[in-house]
């Protein structure tokens, strides 16, 4: 009798051990419990290191004060990381509560899900007012609103003024041709024309976007979106272009393993320590390059000029491309909390401070005023007077078809496959999901 | 080692009746009378059978099986990993991973590592096992040491290696500190050095393992087998070919068994050092993280257990084929045929 | 050779004498040989643990070079950031509850399979060995979508459950001789004695099956120890990763500062190298047991 007992005293505790693992790292994360009383949310965002990190705790920490009974336990995940890690999670039934949006079909991903709170009704008058109709458009589907914007982030060529005038560049070019020509003046300068970060990918795709906008029309590019196929010729010239611009070697040394945003040996880095001439980016680009200069402060002589205009082309040569930065909260969340909390990081007073610590274009028109330094106000210029801004390709084709599309143009610059090779990886990509 | 491998037939280990051939507890039939007392004890044996048993089966079906069995029926539907799947394609995800181009090179990039593997690691583990075997200070220490590489995570590896291996890194700077300047090398991200990077780092980190592994080998062998040899005026040479190679013969089969296994199914070296984007540009991508990559990354669950059947059935196949022509011979007692 | 004709000073030395001529001295060639294959194998490890003592800017200056001077600044973080704590606590728990699970599971019903008769013995025995074919690598897309619909996920329970469950074949496979040549005598002793089957399990077979169980468990700890895409699927959240996970985390959140990833890489390899230490004889021994046979 006592054997049996024992036996089935084991498998008990191994069953409680387990169940009390199971509880203890289960539990430390919950969302909080309802909207009276103590509440606690988790927020992601992509911030890890310097002034960002800074103010997304510090904007938390006014958040709590303004607010005592919300806590929010805030997490910084490495931008590279961060979309997989939080499909995952909301996958999983364990996403955070407040996090990064980058819209697109990534979000109709997860509004198909049913992971995304409607804050249409939630969205404070201030808000509405600050913040443009067409701003917001980015972040609507069927009618509803599903993220509160918080930066603009249009997209051009960032440019050291110094490194030009030492190539003996004058002024910005215009023109593909005009961009070849002052590549082949930096060349003979000693610096690399242009840095890019191809081992995450989607820096080197930036460049296949932008061809893409200047060769296929509007339509194309948005009824892509819908039918995810890509057969209009347009795609195919895009490629082409860019194996023809990938053939003048315009890039630094060893771009296949430089990263992005990580370390002085980054593409942003290169361009903060004057190693490179150029880098094609959205408008975060001057607050990562601030926080890789030998001073830490922002590049004295950054400058940006629009993606230059090709001939031929179905594209609106002003047409842009650029996203919207926001944040969206989970179905999950509890709804009172989580939309203060969108509300208040858009104030005009967070926005400001947002500004200083991202350099980067704050959503609120009156924010915007605080906006000095000159490469910002071109671009910002640029992007209101476009016809045309289009979601970054990978964005707003979602994860599947855009981690495709990013991995086949690397494959290009790598000279593993050429323009056509682009196409049929993204189209069978498609219908692989 | 005896590890039995052969699929539903008794193993070969011990004899049967140790097993019991004999009922459980009685060997003569009963009296009638008996026969309730029987029952008692048949329905206590099986109750016992399934106390035992019963966890550890259970367990493994829903954790091993089940799974498995799940694989098999999304891989037949376009599904995105949430609600039911109801996009049923038949065989469609099949079709596209056996022309994708991706996955053609990824199952080149397998069985590339597979015999590599097996011809940077075997010959080399086996002359440091002949070395070592010999008696020498501190022979137990360098064992201990050796197989430090095995006990270390792969994603503790490949962190320090990749590292190691940046066009700034250390490998570099020794190479340039030593004077051979010249043979400094883009190691991770030049698509022709990359996969020798990788081979090199998989076997830094299972040599140690092989030679163990042979060291045990050799102690097994007699060493009556080395005397007769020198008796017959064999030299060192004629020795190891002869007597000690053919006699290592079932650890070196069953060392290669789990290498071409391993081997199969490699991903978090190449996750960690590569991560997502460019394992395949560098041509060092492999069959796991084309499904990853091409599954949960991407949410296409559908897709991804497809790719996990075709996974399954390739593993099956290799270790079946390899099972029946190789390791047969080891069950046929190499040693009785041998006439010394 | 001349040995064949000498009788004297005994058999043994005449047959030690044999021996290591048909093994081959120890020469100093042996030496130089060991010395090498222990360094290159050691090298990357003291690259790492050493690397944690210099600060970037030594690294970025001399990157193959030695600490100069020592920092323990980067260590000191490590060892005070509740993360890598916590993730050394999830690891703990995981690998221990792992180990006990397959121990006392494995040992069960490998029992069962040993040493009882049963009609569809040899098709239970089949189905844990055909689990050799299925790595967790290959079940993990629907593994976690069945740890999902359980509701583990994000919980040492949805890693810890999954992890017996692979290692049981191995352990199966162990064991199961192991327990078969533990002689049919004792066992009939022990129910002469008035022992039950259980009885006998207890008392005799648990102490007896120790080497082996030994080795199982070693294995077992060792693999979920280092384990990476089983927690990288379902673990989602930084305080319930374990160390694996979160040297990659880390390494990436901390891509710019190296000598601090290289201090916590180092920290993370630490507890896996003293467990090795500890039971080291045992490890290597139970290979070569297992190679004996």
């Amino acid at each position: 009798m006592t054997r049996k007992i024992r036996a089935a005293a084991a498998i008990a505790l191994i069953g409680a051990t387990a169940l009390v693992a199971a509880g203890c790292s289960a539990g430390s994360d919950a969302a909080g419990g309802g909207d009276g009383g103590k509440v606690t949310m988790t927020f992601w965002h992509n911030s890890t290191t310097g002034p960002g990190k800074a103010y997304w705790a510090s904007t938390v920490k006014a958040f709590e004060k303004k607010y005592p009974d919300v806590t929010i336990k805030t997490q910084a995940i490495q931008n590279e990381d961060l979309d997989g890690k939080l499909q995952t999670a909301l996958n999983s039934g364990d996403g955070p509560d407040i996090f990064l949006q980058r819209g697109g079909g990534k979000m109709d991903a997860m509004i198909a899900a049913g992971q995304l709170m409607d804050i249409s009704g939630s969205i404070s008058a201030d808000a509405k007012q600050s913040i443009s109709a067409g701003t917001f458009a980015g972040y609507e589907k069927d009618g509803k609103t599903y993220a509160m914007p918080g930066a603009v982030l249009p997209e051009g060529i960032w440019y050291s003024k110094d490194l030009f005038q030492k190539a003996g560049i004058e002024g910005t070019p215009t023109t593909m041709d005009e961009l070849n020509d002052a590549i082949t003046k930096l060349k003979a300068s000693g610096v690399d024309p242009v840095a890019v970060g191809a081992k995450d990918a989607w820096p080197a795709a930036h460049w296949y976007y932008n061809f893409a906008l200047r060769e296929c029309s509007q339509k194309t590019l948005e009824g892509a979106a819908k039918s995810l196929k890509f057969d209009n010729p347009c795609w195919t010239k895009a490629g082409e272009q860019l194996e023809d611009f990938n053939k003048t070697k315009p890039f630094n040394n060893g771009f296949l393993t430089t990263a992005a945003q990580q370390g002085a040996g980054s593409s942003a880095g290169l361009l903060a320590n004057h190693k490179a001439a150029m880098e094609l980016m959205g408008a975060w680009d001057p607050g990562v390059i601030a926080s890789l200069t030998p001073d830490g402060k922002p590049l004295a002589d950054l400058g940006w000029f629009p993606f230059p205009t090709i001939d031929g082309g179905k594209g609106d040569p002003k047409s842009m491309m650029g996203g919207v930065d926001g944040n969206s909260c989970s179905a999950k969340a509890p709804k009172k909390a989580c939309t203060d909390f969108l509300n208040f990081i858009v104030q005009k007073d967070n926005q400001e401070a947002y500004y200083k610590a991202f350099n980067a274009i704050p959503v609120n028109k009156d924010a915007q005023a605080v906006v000095d330094a000159d490469y910002l106000k071109t671009a910002l210029a640029a992007y209101q007077e476009a016809p045309f801004v289009s979601q970054y390709l990978d964005t707003l084709y979602g994860q599947n078809v855009g981690n495709a599309l990013n991995t086949s143009v690397v494959d290009l610059l790598a000279g593993k496959g050429d323009a056509k090779d682009i196409v049929s990886t993204t189209n069978q990509a498609a219908s692989k999901g | 080692m005896t590890i039995d491998t052969s699929l539903g037939t008794t193993p070969t280990t011990g004899s049967d009746t140790a097993a019991g051939t004999s009922p459980t507890g009685s060997g003569t039939p009963l009296p009638a009378g008996r026969r309730s007392t029987r029952r008692i004890a048949d329905w206590r044996k099986r109750v016992e059978i399934a106390v035992l048993a019963g966890p550890a089966v259970i367990v493994f079906v829903t954790f091993v099986i089940l799974p498995v069995g799940m694989a098999a029926y999304y891989g037949f539907y376009k599904w995105q990993g949430y609600g039911p799947p109801t996009d049923f394609v038949g065989l469609q995800n099949y079709v596209i991973i056996f022309q994708d181009k991706a996955f053609q090179s990824v199952l080149m990039h397998n069985g590339f590592i597979v015999v590599m593997s097996l011809v940077l690691q075997g010959p080399i583990a086996i002359v440091l096992a002949l070395l070592l075997n010999q008696k020498m200070h501190g022979r137990g220490l360098v064992r201990v040491l050796v197989f430090v590489p095995y006990v270390i995570s792969e994603v503790i590896v490949g962190t320090g290696w990749s590292l190691m291996l940046q066009s700034n890194g250390a490998v570099n700077d020794l190479l340039q500190g030593m004077g051979l300047g010249g043979l400094r090398a883009d190691w991770l991200s030049n698509p022709d050095i990359a996969i020798w990077t990788l081979l090199v780092i998989i076997s830094w980190k299972y040599i140690g393992f092989a030679v163990i592994l042979f060291l045990a080998g050799l102690q097994s062998i007699p060493e009556e087998l080395f005397e007769a040899a020198a008796i017959d005026g064999a030299s060192y040479w004629q020795i190891q070919r002869r007597i000690t190679l053919p006699l290592l013969g079932p650890t070196i089969r069953i060392w290669a068994f789990l290498s071409i296994i391993g081997s199969l199914q490699l991903f978090d070296l190449v996750y960690i050092i590569w991560g997502q984007y460019i394992a395949s540009t560098a041509g060092t991508s492999t069959m796991a993280t084309y499904m990853v990559a091409n599954g949960r990354t991407s949410g296409n669950f559908g897709f991804g257990s497809a790719v996990a059947v075709v996974m399954f059935i390739i593993s099956l196949a290799v270790a079946l084929i390899y099972q029946r022509f190789v390791l047969r011979r080891d069950t046929a007692g190499a040693l009785t045929e041998r006439k010394n | 050779m001349a040995t064949t004709s000498i009788v004297a000073p005994g058999r043994r030395g005449a047959r030690e004498r044999r021996s290591s001529a048909a093994l081959g001295r120890a020469n100093p060639l042996t030496y130089v040989v060991a010395i090498l294959f222990v360094a290159a194998n050691l090298a990357p490890v003291l690259y790492i643990v050493l690397g944690g003592f210099r600060t970037n800017s030594q690294i970025t200056t001399s990157p193959a070079g030695l600490p100069a001077p020592f920092q323990f600044g980067n260590y000191g973080s490590v060892l005070s950031s509740g993360i890598f704590w916590q993730q050394l606590g999830n690891s703990t728990i995981s690998a221990v509850t792992t180990t006990a699970g397959v121990v006392v599971l494995g040992l069960m019903v490998s029992f069962v399979l040993a040493r009882y008769r049963f009609a569809g013995r040899g098709a239970l025995y089949a189905l844990f060995a055909a689990g050799l074919m299925f790595p967790i690598t290959v079940a993990i897309t629907p593994l976690y979508l069945l740890v999902k619909d359980l509701g583990l996920t994000n919980s040492l329970a949805g890693v810890i459950l999954p992890q017996i469950a692979f290692a049981l074949p191995t352990t199966v496979i162990i064991l199961v001789p192991f327990l078969r040549a533990i002689p049919d005598e004792l066992e009939e002793a022990a129910s002469i004695d008035g022992a039950s089957r259980l009885g006998f399990f207890f008392r005799m077979i648990v102490p007896l099956s120790l080497p082996g169980v030994v080795t199982v468990g070693i294995l077992a700890f060792i693999a979920s120890w280092n384990s990476y895409i089983l927690p990288l699927f379902i673990l989602n959240n930084e305080g319930s990763y374990t160390l694996p996970l979160g040297v990659q985390a880390f390494s990436s959140q901390y891509s710019v500062d190296t000598a601090k990833v290289l201090a916590f890489t180092s920290m993370s390899m630490i507890p896996a190298l003293v467990f090795f230490t500890i039971f080291q004889r045992r490890i290597v021994g139970g290979l070569t047991g297992a190679v004996k046979g």
